[in-house]
């Protein structure tokens, strides 16, 4: 607990809350402008569903980069700073710090997560949808937060393990890429790729027919098992980079 | 002495495999256009033209900039690390010197990858089938797509100059590319150096240019780079450095 405070207290004039809320609000920005003109076009499909589909869409492109840019910048900081040594050097395991760090990303990425969730709210009350479906938020936020989380076990191995962050953020920004184009991809394909598990954990997916765009929801018993598998995927990838990074000299 | 600075940067590049990273973005980015375009080509029917607005919307609009500051935060990690700033300040060369050899570099950097980018474009075309002429404005998008790309650096150089972090410029980047986007959708694009490179390579509109945008396009261009360029060398010879 007392890493994690420290972690946190690294960050004090980092202005890295700053930095997600305002890519956050680009993107919210936009998602809500699309979902207006969308109900404008076909006032039949003013509904939370259109909403959910176009944020997960949207997550898929601005998630990773943005997880990308947020674990950068937290492991950055100890390689700017050549503080690695001097971390080495406490009585803290390697694996704690490691920890702290997974930690405060996801923290900073859980604070973005609930921000963009209270604004799916809003944004349906004000435009009078239905009740709040307490259950189909909860699905898309726990399929956001699950692939958000592997990103962050990814991302973080990357960052900690090559110094330069050029390939970090490569590797976010490809990832941005796949979780754009990750619908168009075969879905053989795309299930390799974690990047696409935006859409695919999403609760809501569009079928075109009729010349028509419509929304279905998801059958749940068909994500848990996805959902777990990629938590699976997470947790080795978090316990393969703990290990290699603890491993490597400082 | 401009000369020996450039080639030190070159120096420093030789051996970051940054060129790896400039390749592979533009590949992705024509490589799903071109899928795209092949799997849509009974609505995309305007052959080359279509298969430019499928290529170029990805690469011109979001990744084009990112990977401008990618290279250009790259350009500036060494002189964070290990008190470098220090012992390059203390070298018997102008500031002017040390920004502008980052900034021709840049700009040959970017110069390769907008011809890749063209290499690519043409290899897809040929992959698609596509028989007739090239579009004659080709020339025209890449210049100006590479002229606003410059513009687009020189800020990105001057930011990551400043900013110790390799990420958070990026990030500042990516925030600037939305702004670029609903500056351009309110008509309002000639004046933002993003949405300048939206213009310039015909992203979101393959019509041709007027003359009189042309010239606020070229204008707007050189008053971002000269103000940036000038802004960035002054605060290099007054402001103290943080290594």
């Amino acid at each position: 607990m007392k890493v994690i405070g420290l972690e946190l207290y690294k960050w004090r004039h980092k202005r890295l809350f700053l930095m997600v809320l305002l890519f956050l609000l680009a993107e919210i920005g936009w998602a809500f402008a699309v979902t207006r003109i969308s109900i404008t076009r076909n006032p039949d499909q003013a509904g939370w569903e259109p909403l959910v589909a176009t944020i997960s869409a949207m997550n898929g492109f601005f998630l990773p980069i943005l997880t990308a840019i947020c674990v950068s910048r937290i492991c950055d900081m100890e390689h700017k700073g050549n503080t690695w040594k001097l971390l080495y050097t406490l009585s803290v395991k390697r694996s704690t710090l490691y920890m702290a760090k997974s930690v405060s990303a996801s923290i900073v990425m859980g604070v973005a997560l609930s921000l963009q969730a209270l604004a799916i709210v809003a944004f349906g009350i004000v435009h009078h949808f239905a009740p709040v479906p307490i259950w189909l938020l909860t699905r898309f936020i726990l399929g956001t937060a699950v692939t958000t989380l592997v990103l962050i076990a990814l991302q973080q191995w990357v960052s900690m393990a090559i110094k330069n962050q050029t390939f970090a953020l490569t590797l976010g920004m490809v990832g941005s890429f796949v979780g754009l184009v990750a619908d168009l991809l075969p879905s053989g394909v795309s299930k390799f790729f974690v990047w696409s598990y935006y859409t695919a954990l999403s609760p809501i997916t569009s079928v075109y027919a009729d010349d028509k765009l419509h929304f279905v929801i998801r059958d749940s018993s068909l994500l848990w098992p996805q959902m777990a598998a990629l938590l699976a995927v997470g947790m080795a990838l978090y316990g393969v980079g703990s290990v290699h990074v603890a491993r490597r000299e400082g | 002495m401009l000369r020996r600075c450039i080639s030190a940067e070159w120096m420093k590049l030789r051996r970051s495999r940054i060129v790896w990273i400039l390749i592979i973005l533009p590949v992705i980015s024509v490589w799903i256009g071109c899928a795209n375009y092949y799997l849509n080509q009974e609505v995309l029917t305007k052959e080359w033209y279509s298969l430019w607005s499928q290529v170029g919307l990805f690469y011109g609009e979001f990744f084009l900039p990112i990977l401008i500051a990618i290279v250009c935060a790259y350009m500036w990690r060494l002189e964070h690390l290990n008190q470098n700033w220090k012992m390059m300040m203390t070298a018997p060369i102008s500031a002017s010197h040390h920004f502008l050899a980052k900034w021709i570099v840049v700009s040959v950097l970017l110069a390769f990858v907008q011809l890749l980018f063209l290499g690519l474009y043409l290899l897809g075309g040929k992959w698609a089938g596509l028989a007739s002429n090239l579009p004659e404005e080709l020339a025209g998008w890449l210049i100006r797509g590479w002229i606003a790309a410059v513009t687009i650096g020189t800020l990105q150089l001057a930011l990551s100059m400043r900013i110790r972090s390799f990420a958070a410029p990026v990030g500042i980047g990516l925030c600037a590319v939305f702004v670029g986007l609903g500056l351009y959708v309110a008509g309002l694009g000639m004046y933002f150096p993003h949405s300048l490179l939206t213009i310039g390579m015909g992203v979101l509109s393959q019509t041709s240019l007027s003359s009189g945008n042309m010239l606020l396009f070229a204008v707007m261009n050189l008053f971002y780079m000269a103000v940036i360029l000038l802004v960035a060398i002054y605060r290099m010879c007054k402001a103290d450095v943080v290594a």
